[in-house]
């Protein structure tokens, strides 16, 4: 990679994943990987630590026990995995075996909302409903691939259980010049400000709020984007800031509308009483999306680029 | 063989805490898995009295032997075998036992009640997590083993046999299961509805050493666990002990209806003269 930073290039967050568990892996024996025979970008993980290296075979429900087990032994188990897989057949070894225990077994899923390319069976579109509905959970989405490392290092000493979502994780647009931002649990970032309208937006989304707001930005209408990488917990603070300093709000996520990223602000903004000017969401309607690449999909469900301009320029009329 | 000396002694506390068992099952105003406690009553007894390496006074002990229950449902069981060794106080289970606010509950809860290894109750999830614990101190060169007690009923859930093929994949010589074979499942009897067997053969086929044993035979218990192999060997083992639901009380053994439930008086002195009779039957009185 070359050291020049070049705005929405492609990158593979599971590569960062792989280089970063090996990294920590050889400094730190509390570090075990437990996957259910996913993991090419682990290849170095493998060949060095091949004891603290555990693959259940095409078994989640094992691997999410398995994980629970270690973590009991006092390690810090990282499962890796496809999210419907982890988040739904593993489901109640997730919320019986590691929250319940409050263990700290980080859960990484890949192929997050519509970007696995696999059609429903693969799609993770309830995957955040799920996770963040599990007392004890944190759920963050990395939107930039780089992300994941400072996540990942933040993981080694949180306490408790953490889900993280990325997208497709093999070729995801850079956001963030490595470096330029400090990650923390239970914060969102700005990442692009702006005052007539905010897009709450997680994971691949970002990208595509961001240039939405590009675009916006010829028509001479300001777009603020906030990359809500912590779902759980909740920057209510900043969603408050927002809402004063722009009015309009759109949460804009691949996932179903309900019971994501959307719901937790709509929550926070009705538990609060705080009324935004305008209120949109912009996900997944109540469908099983079927195949066509994520950008295809969002597309065909009206919550790609355009329709995130459409959407702005409706809100702010 | 086991030395007769101490297969006395824990006859004689078998004996104490089936007495315990149903006295909370006739006190506890709802119902006490019953069937399935005095299933396992002898192998808990040679467990926490006999087999497992446990200080009650440091529970935290790095070198303890681990003991998971996975029939989380037969956890007071669990509390009075640990009790009668010294973590908890009895009285103070039957007092509390189910209530608000009390660390002794129908399934074990780790975080309520240090001393208790891992939170259990849902069936299938105590052998994944045994395996887990079981790599850790494998990979650390820990020198203890992992014991996890299963309910037969329980081997129908998927996660047992994921967790299994796991455990030979990895060479878990440190890692024991038992299962407490007592044929009766909450609404049926095994083979009737569901076929479990050719029971041994199945663990046999997932590269388990097993050991097919009465689990009501304390001579066996012991034995079985007086011969495993080093923690350190690369076989995992499997003791499959045949029990009897409600063993001891005539009329809760065979019976559906003794899954769970709560002994009115008379059934609960009749059942304490049974236990009577027998043991002293067996020791000549």
């Amino acid at each position: 990679m070359s050291d020049s930073f070049n705005f929405g290039a492609l990158f593979s967050g599971r590569d960062v994943i792989g280089s970063t568990l090996h990294e920590i892996g050889l400094k730190n024996d509390k570090l075990y990987v437990v996957t259910s025979d996913i993991g090419g970008a682990l290849k170095d993980f493998k060949r060095d630590l091949p004891t603290h290296y555990i693959d259940t075979g095409i078994a989640e429900q094992s691997a999410a026990g398995v994980a629970a087990g270690l973590a009991l032994e006092g390690n810090i188990p990282v499962i890796m995995g496809m999210i419907p897989f982890l988040t739904m057949r593993a489901c109640e070894q997730v919320r019986t075996d590691i929250c319940y225990q409050n263990l700290p077994v980080r859960i990484i899923g890949t192929g997050g909302g519509l970007t696995s390319g696999g059609g429903s069976t693969h799609n993770a579109m309830e995957d955040i409903a799920i996770m963040q509905s599990m007392v004890n959970m944190t759920v963050i989405s990395i939107g930039d691939p780089n992300m994941i490392r400072d996540i990942l290092y933040l993981g080694m000493d949180y306490p408790g259980p953490m889900f993280i979502r990325l997208a497709q994780g093999k070729a995801d647009h850079l956001l963030y010049e490595p470096g330029s931002q400090k990650f923390e649990i239970g914060k969102g970032l700005i990442a692009r400000d702006g005052k007539d309208c905010t897009i709450f937006a997680h994971g691949e989304m970002v990208f595509q709020a961001i240039l939405a707001a590009q675009e916006l930005e010829k028509e001479g209408i300001s777009v603020r984007v906030v990359d809500m990488y912590s779902i759980k917990p909740l920057d209510g603070e900043l969603v408050e800031k927002c809402v004063a300093e722009t009015g309009n709000v759109i949460v804009l996520e691949d996932h179903l509308m309900y019971g994501g990223l959307a719901s937790s602000i709509a929550d926070y903004l009705m538990d609060h009483r705080i009324e935004p000017r305008s209120f949109k969401r912009m996900g997944i309607p109540q469908v099983y999306a079927g195949f066509g690449s994520g950008e295809e999909l969002r597309n065909k469900y009206h919550y790609g680029l355009q329709d995130t301009i459409d959407a702005v320029k409706a809100c702010v009329k | 063989m086991a030395d007769q000396k101490e297969i006395i002694r824990l006859q004689d506390l078998a004996y104490e805490m089936r007495q315990k068992l149903l006295n909370l099952c006739g006190s506890y105003q709802g119902a006490v898995h019953i069937g399935g406690d005095l299933s396992m009553t002898d192998l808990l007894i040679g467990l926490y009295h006999h087999a497992l390496n446990v200080d009650p006074k440091n529970i935290k002990m790095p070198e303890r032997d681990r003991f998971i229950l996975s029939k989380g449902h037969g956890a007071v069981c669990m509390y009075i075998a640990m009790a009668m060794r010294g973590f908890f106080d009895y009285d103070e289970i039957v007092r509390t036992y189910g209530k608000l606010d009390s660390a002794y509950g129908m399934h074990p809860c780790k975080v309520q009640l240090p001393g208790v290894e891992c939170s259990s109750g849902s069936l299938g999830h105590g052998l994944p997590m045994a395996v887990g614990m079981a790599i850790s101190a494998r990979t650390k060169g820990e020198k203890h083993r992992v014991f996890c007690m299963m309910g037969d009923g329980e081997s129908a859930e998927g996660s047992v046999w994921e967790a299994a093929t796991v455990a030979h994949s990895q060479n878990l010589g440190n890692l024991v299961v038992i299962v407490d074979r007592n044929r009766q499942f909450m609404t049926s009897f095994s083979e009737d509805l569901v076929k479990l067997e050719p029971y041994c053969d199945k663990w046999r086929a997932f590269g388990f050493r097993v050991v097919e044993i009465n689990g009501h035979d304390m001579g066996e218990i012991i034995d079985a666990f007086d011969s495993l192999p080093a923690p350190d060997s690369d076989q995992p083992t499997a003791i499959i002990a045949n029990t009897v639901k409600g063993k001891g009380v005539s009329f809760m053994e065979h019976n559906l209806g003794w899954h769970a439930g709560k002994l009115g008086p008379n059934d609960l002195a009749q059942a304490m003269a049974e236990l009577k009779a027998a043991y002293e039957k067996e020791r000549g009185c």
